[in-house]
């Protein structure tokens, strides 16, 4: 079964691998701030997959960090890089 | 004297309702605890000092008891939710991966009727995992939603789910 | 190999099927919102479908209940995310794209 675990990860580690092509290509910073949502998924799912391959527990308190680091990640990108227009949609 | 008593009968009650709060949040905090660890035992040491800790700040801050969820409602939503984004992968899945690439995206507006707050916020977070619809902006009492498919009859659907997530705040729409 | 086992290889597999959908649909769709509904929502089931098979595996229900929570916090702020990126965008002008 740790083989198979990880062909997985490795599997998905191409897929994300893949992925950053988009982020690199952009064109737009929305496109390249999916990389977050890749990493935040995928990412956990690799993490996942290593600590019951390797039989590392700490692997998934990673991926938990992961996860929440995902969506501050993505808050922080809106907030600061990208100025948020109000309510009325004013600048 | 009688004021007093009447008083001081409902300041027992509040303090007998909060001592039940807190002993919930406790409850599920140690739960929490109890997950991180993976049933590690041996950090209750340090463990029951940060519960304690953490439903005194959440008394602290949120006094007043939480809305409850109804559990039919619940259990509604999650058995909806679960079937449906496992509807919507698999939508998005088959758009992806089809060499003619079927999209025909849509901006959309959806009049909501729940009200103004959690019940808002829920339904434009399921909205977004759900087949083909994104929300994209909320406004007070208006979703602009972007839709894969702006063939599909979108405004019913978000209709259902909007039902769904008002009877898991167990508000009334009108239908 | 009990059925344990296969059931949870066949969610492992088509777990990671989900995922390469979505970053095909990364690659391929054509603007920003269509690509968030793609890496979204495929990879929300990639991971829930993952964390089945994982879980099964672990042998233990509280390490089962660990991998449930760590997907619905996944969930949670991936549906955020992908609103305020949309939102972002939206507000930013970016151009939506219609079939021609």
């Amino acid at each position: 079964m740790e083989v198979f675990y990880f062909s997985i990860a490795l599997f998905l580690l191409l897929n994300v691998l893949l992925g950053l092509v988009r982020v690199l290509q952009g064109p737009t910073p929305a496109d390249r701030m999916l990389a977050a949502q890749l990493f935040g998924t995928t990412g956990v799912a690799m993490l996942l997959l290593l600590a019951q391959g390797m039989g590392i527990p700490a692997l998934r308190d990673v991926a938990l960090v992961f996860a929440l680091l995902g969506g501050l990640t993505v808050v922080a990108f809106v907030r600061r890089s990208w100025i948020v227009p109000d309510e009325n949609g004013e600048r | 004297m009688k004021l007093g008593r009447t008083r001081l009968f409902a300041s027992d009650r509040t303090v007998r309702s909060f001592v039940r709060q807190g002993l919930w949040r406790a409850i599920a905090l140690a739960l929490l605890w109890w997950i991180l660890l993976e049933g590690d035992r041996k950090g209750w040491w340090y463990g029951l000092p940060v519960i304690a800790a953490a439903t005194a700040t959440s008394l602290w801050l949120a006094p007043e008891a939480g809305q409850f969820w109804h559990p039919v409602g619940l259990v509604r939503f999650i058995s909806f939710f679960l079937w449906q984004s496992l509807r919507g992968g698999i939508d998005v899945a088959l758009r992806a991966i089809d060499p003619r690439l079927p999209l025909h995206p849509q901006l959309i507006e959806y009049r909501l009727r729940v009200p103004v707050g959690p019940a808002q916020i829920v339904l434009m977070n399921t909205i977004s995992l759900l087949p083909g619809t994104l929300s994209v902006a909320l406004h007070p009492m208006l979703l602009q939603v972007h839709v894969l498919d702006g063939r599909m009859d979108v405004q019913r659907s978000l209709q259902q789910v909007e039902a769904v997530v008002a009877e898991l705040f167990e508000i009334a729409i009108e239908q | 190999m009990t059925i344990w086992d296969w059931l949870s290889t066949a969610l492992l597999l088509i777990g990671a099927f989900f995922f390469f959908a979505g970053t095909l649909g990364l690659l391929r769709f054509p603007d920003v919102y269509n690509r968030l509904h793609a890496l979204t929502k495929a990879d929300n089931v990639g991971l829930g479908l993952t964390v089945l098979g994982l879980a099964i595996q672990s042998g233990s229900w509280v390490i089962a209940l660990k991998l449930l929570l760590i997907w619905l916090l996944v969930l949670v702020t991936s549906a955020t995310a992908a609103h305020l990126i949309a939102n972002a965008a939206l507000y930013d002008h970016v151009q939506r794209w219609r079939r021609s």
